[in-house]
């Protein structure tokens, strides 16, 4: 009977020009998606690129100063940005604190057209001021972007709908069901083969596609064999939960349009309605603090801290002798305050700042409990983390360079404090940022989707085995 | 005839469950948003009103100062929320709501709640403007997606061609069965709404006429929706397959197109990166005076025109401090400055415009959302225009200061403090939102797309029904 069935399948879907039309349709929405993505991170790289040369471009100008200043010559800059001053040095050229995109950026936005990739953090400034938020078109994010991630989650599902929805029901519109109770098969298995073969047949058309686009844009998935299985592991299962509810709604055996509306309903909610009801309730249950009311107490603390500039100086030197150690000119200008001051600042506030993240990550752990009432969420989640475009990314990729702005800044502390100058044998102790990735996507819930399906295929067994062939004959 | 068609249509929907229960949650969900848009509304604009009346004290109260230390230790402006985000909450939570404003620079507004939110913010919020621009048209394609299938299925239509049924009034009976529901729960929605933001306080600008606009603008929305869903029902033979085919014609108009013209938009009229654009400026800052730098070439050439014009030859001989005028020269080279950047970033973003607006051809979600954020005050446009306020503000605030410091002092004289009263005498920032009047003629090309898409769908649909 299965072999009757594969054929006939296969032949009614090539006859249907079904498969002809998915397969245009796949290659279409993957080729586009996939070059949008690829757009984006090319120009990810450019911009990072850029900024690398500027600052070379800027150190070579600095170092030829250097040069002239140490010995003894004119300099036609500014006093203040010339770059024997060290705060001049950690002010006016500062390092490049990039995130090179990863192998599969192109897959998922994420969150990258929010955040920026890189940043050049200063010794003055705070740290929790730095704007790490990207200068785009807030139209741009309202509408998102139309990535693969955007393929796979959204329209996959509706192509699988579109594609199953009348399995059943058409049987019995066009009066050949009436023909298959004859047969010596069961109706639920009858409809489980048929379901597995388009299953089949997608999956097989999906691989194809996906390898094609990734061949012909110029990516290798065979390079990094291990990511693209996950990809395609992760929305094999995907398709397999839309398949299994597809499976249960056919069962059900309304009329084709009946079981078209229902397969809709599920679809608009677990891809529009389950994910922004989570996001509200996350909203609503962990309030972030109000940020405007941030500014006031910063600048509250800023005010009072102004007013005792020269006390702050005196309690610094006191607690970190360390700095000052071979000072014996005992030279205190503004920066030598304002260090001391910035420093007291930043100690201020922190629990203020802190309370953001804990409550930033509180919400992340209960969206975590949360997520699995709708695979679009994982689903989304974990392409993201391929990609290396998710929330968690760029909190690490901040927490790198706030590390990295605080080592920028203790690096010119004892030359300021010492009031020695910067010379051309400093540079090339200038400490570097080197981002770290780290892996957030895991395949665990790769098994889980599955089993989610298999699950959903079984209630749809357990419960059909008791309807007769009799009743779905006569029944309406 | 009308009429019948129309009651029978009625009554049809009204006895099928999967109508009541589509109605039942749509309601549902708009009274949900509804609930959960108020509260933010109330809670942003306390934090606002707060933090306003707390900022404007810490200026107030600086004390002695000089001058242009003041401008350093700047102030900010706080971006309020309007009534009608009620509605539509547009870009508001991509865009940051307080803008710092100190001496030299123009900043950017600063933290946007999306930059506060987990990955999922980014599937959209449930909000009443995700319901009436995604939900309410799935709804209109669920309740007439067979209008005229099921007349073919039923085998009724050879009945109602035997009566000798006028096509038009036939069809225009049930094109208003069909709309009749969502116009009652447009209007519902827009009623509760006026009544809520008439019931809370300082509702500011909230005026009927402009909600009652955006009342006419989803209408208009829906109008197309109902046309087009009709045509595709009149011009297929199945149900099934009329539903797949207005499903697509969604998924295409409210969520593809928009997707794909933001990647356009993005790839042909990029934006600079911030650092890229903090670079350009700070290039072209250092071709002019620089308040701070008496020592550059462009300071030498100030002293020498001004020691000229008042006929005197040393900068102490005259009658302002010429630190506090330098500074003010300074400050008005930056300006120019940044007025340059950011007019090119609206270039850029109005040639991105021209994209959505030729998408809009296969998407009438496009000027809808547009129009409904423009209404609304929380599109793109108002916020530009309260950051060109608050820039504004901030220049003339820096001349006002940098005035007081040139009159008050002698040349050299860094050492000057204003009184500690002087700082009160700042007027206060204040901004309105766009009127309605220049919101709509800023928009006439939305209006103008969406009324095509109106004639053009209702034409269709005359022409098709015709030969049903």
């Amino acid at each position: 009977m299965f072999s009757y069935n594969f054929k006939y399948e296969l032949k009614l879907l090539l006859r249907s020009r079904w498969i002809q039309l998915l397969s245009i349709i796949l290659l279409l929405l993957f080729g586009f998606s996939t070059f949008n993505g690829l757009q984006k991170v090319e120009k990810r790289k450019k911009d990072i690129r850029a900024a690398y040369v500027e600052v070379q471009e800027n150190d070579e100008k600095m170092l030829k100063l250097l040069d002239s200043v140490e010995r003894g010559m004119e300099v036609s800059v500014p006093r203040w940005t010339i770059p024997t001053s060290p705060m001049a040095v950690g002010n006016y050229h500062p390092r490049v604190a990039a995130m090179e995109p990863q192998s599969m950026a192109f897959i998922a936005t994420g969150q990258a057209d929010l955040f920026t990739h890189y940043v050049k953090p200063k010794v003055s400034g705070n740290d929790f001021a730095m704007n790490f938020a990207e200068m785009t078109s807030p139209v741009q994010l309202l509408f998102g972007s139309f990535d693969l991630a955007f393929v796979i989650i959204y329209l996959l599902p509706l192509l699988i709908i579109a594609f199953s929805y009348d399995i059943l029901s058409a049987e019995r519109e066009s009066g050949s069901l009436r023909l298959l109770a004859a047969q010596p098969i069961k109706i639920h298995t009858w409809v489980l083969q048929k379901l597995g073969l388009r299953f089949f047949w997608l999956t097989l058309l999906v691989v194809c596609s996906l390898t094609l686009v990734f061949l012909v844009t110029g990516l290798n998935p065979l390079g990094q064999l291990g990511v693209f299985f996950g990809l395609l592991l992760l929305t094999l299962g995907y398709m397999l939960f839309w398949f299994s509810l597809a499976f249960l709604v056919n069962l059900g055996v309304g009329n084709s349009a009946r079981n078209a509306v229902m397969l809709l309903g599920l679809w608009v909610a677990f891809v529009l309605l389950a994910p922004s009801l989570l996001n509200q309730m996350g909203n609503t249950l962990y309030p972030m603090p109000s940020r405007t009311l941030m500014i006031n107490e910063m600048r509250n603390l800023k005010a009072e801290v102004t007013e005792r500039q020269d006390e702050i100086l005196d309690n610094f030197l006191r607690d970190h002798p360390e700095y000052a150690i071979n000072d014996t000119t005992q030279f205190r200008g503004f920066y030598h305050r304002y260090m001391a001051s910035q420093r007291l600042i930043k100690e201020e506030l922190s629990p203020i700042v802190d309370a953001y993240e804990a409550q930033l990550k509180e919400r992340q752990d209960w969206v975590d409990q949360f997520k699995w009432i709708s695979p679009a969420v994982i689903v989304q989640e974990s392409l993201n983390q391929m990609a290396g475009t998710s929330t968690q990314d760029y909190e690490n990729f901040r927490k790198q360079v706030v590390r990295f702005a605080v080592g920028w800044r203790e690096h010119f502390m004892p030359f300021l404090y010492n009031n020695k100058n910067f010379t051309q044998e400093d540079y090339p102790q200038l400490p570097k940022f080197q981002y770290e990735t780290k892996a957030y996507a895991s395949f665990a819930t790769v098994p889980i989707l599955f089993l989610i399906s298999v699950g959903l295929f079984t209630i749809g067994f357990l419960f059909s085995g008791k309807t007769k062939k009799g009743e779905l004959l006569t029944s309406s | 005839m009308i009429s019948k068609t129309f009651l029978k249509e009625t009554k049809e929907l009204l006895r099928e469950g999967r109508v009541r229960i589509a109605f039942v949650v749509v309601i549902l969900l708009l009274g949900v948003s509804v609930w959960i848009s108020a509260r933010q509304y109330e809670n942003v604009n306390q934090q606002y009103e707060i933090a306003k009346t707390a900022e404007r004290a810490i200026w107030d109260n600086q004390g002695e100062k000089n001058p242009h230390s003041a401008a350093h230790y700047g102030t900010y402006a706080f971006k309020p929320k309007y009534p009608l985000s009620l509605v539509d909450q547009g870009v508001d939570k991509y865009a940051g709501s307080s803008i710092f404003l100190e001496a030299h620079n123009r900043n950017e507004a600063q933290f946007s709640a999306a930059t506060d939110q987990t990955g999922l913010a980014r599937f959209g919020d449930l909000t009443p403007d995700f319901i009436l621009l995604f939900i309410i048209p799935l709804f209109i394609i669920l309740l007439g997606y067979n209008s005229f299938t099921k007349e073919r299925e039923m085998g009724t239509l050879t009945l109602l061609k035997s009566q000798g049924i006028s096509s038009w009034k036939w069809m225009l009976g049930k094109w208003a069965a069909l709309f009749l529901p969502i116009f009652c729960i447009t209007a519902l929605l827009f009623l509760i709404a006026g009544f809520l933001l008439n019931g809370l306080e300082n509702f500011g600008v909230f005026s009927w006429s402009s909600l009652f606009t955006l009342f006419l603008v989803y209408i208009a929305y829906y109008i197309v929706f109902t046309n087009l869903v009709l045509l595709i029902s009149a011009k297929t033979k199945k149900s099934g397959i009329s539903l797949v085919i207005s499903l697509c014609v969604w998924i295409i108009a409210c969520l593809a197109a928009p997707k794909a013209a933001s990647n356009i938009a993005e790839t042909k009229h990029p934006y600079p990166t911030r650092q890229e654009f903090a670079a350009n400026v700070l290039k072209d800052r250092r071709e002019g005076v620089d308040g701070h730098n008496p020592w550059s070439k462009e300071a030498k050439l100030l002293e020498v025109r001004v020691l000229q014009e008042y006929g005197v030859d040393s900068l102490h001989q005259l009658p302002f401090n010429f630190d506090a005028y330098r500074m003010q020269k300074g400050e008005e080279h930056e300006a120019e400055v940044y007025l340059k950047h950011y007019n090119h970033l609206k270039n850029q973003y109005s040639k991105q415009t021209q994209v959505y607006r030729g998408l809009a051809a296969i998407s009438p979600y496009l000027p809808t959302r547009f129009l409904s954020m423009s209404i609304a005050h929380t599109d793109y446009a108002t916020h530009w225009d309260f950051a060109d306020a608050a820039e504004d503000y901030r220049v003339a605030t820096q001349k006002f200061l940098n005035d007081n410091f040139a009159e008050n002092s002698n040349y050299g004289d860094w050492g000057y403090r204003a009184d500690a009263s002087f700082w009160k005498s700042l007027p206060i920032f204040e901004y309105d939102p766009p009127e309605l009047d220049f919101i709509l003629s800023e928009n006439f090309s939305n209006i103008l797309i969406l009324a095509f898409w109106i004639a053009s769908s209702f034409g269709l649909l005359i022409l098709f029904t015709k030969t049903i």
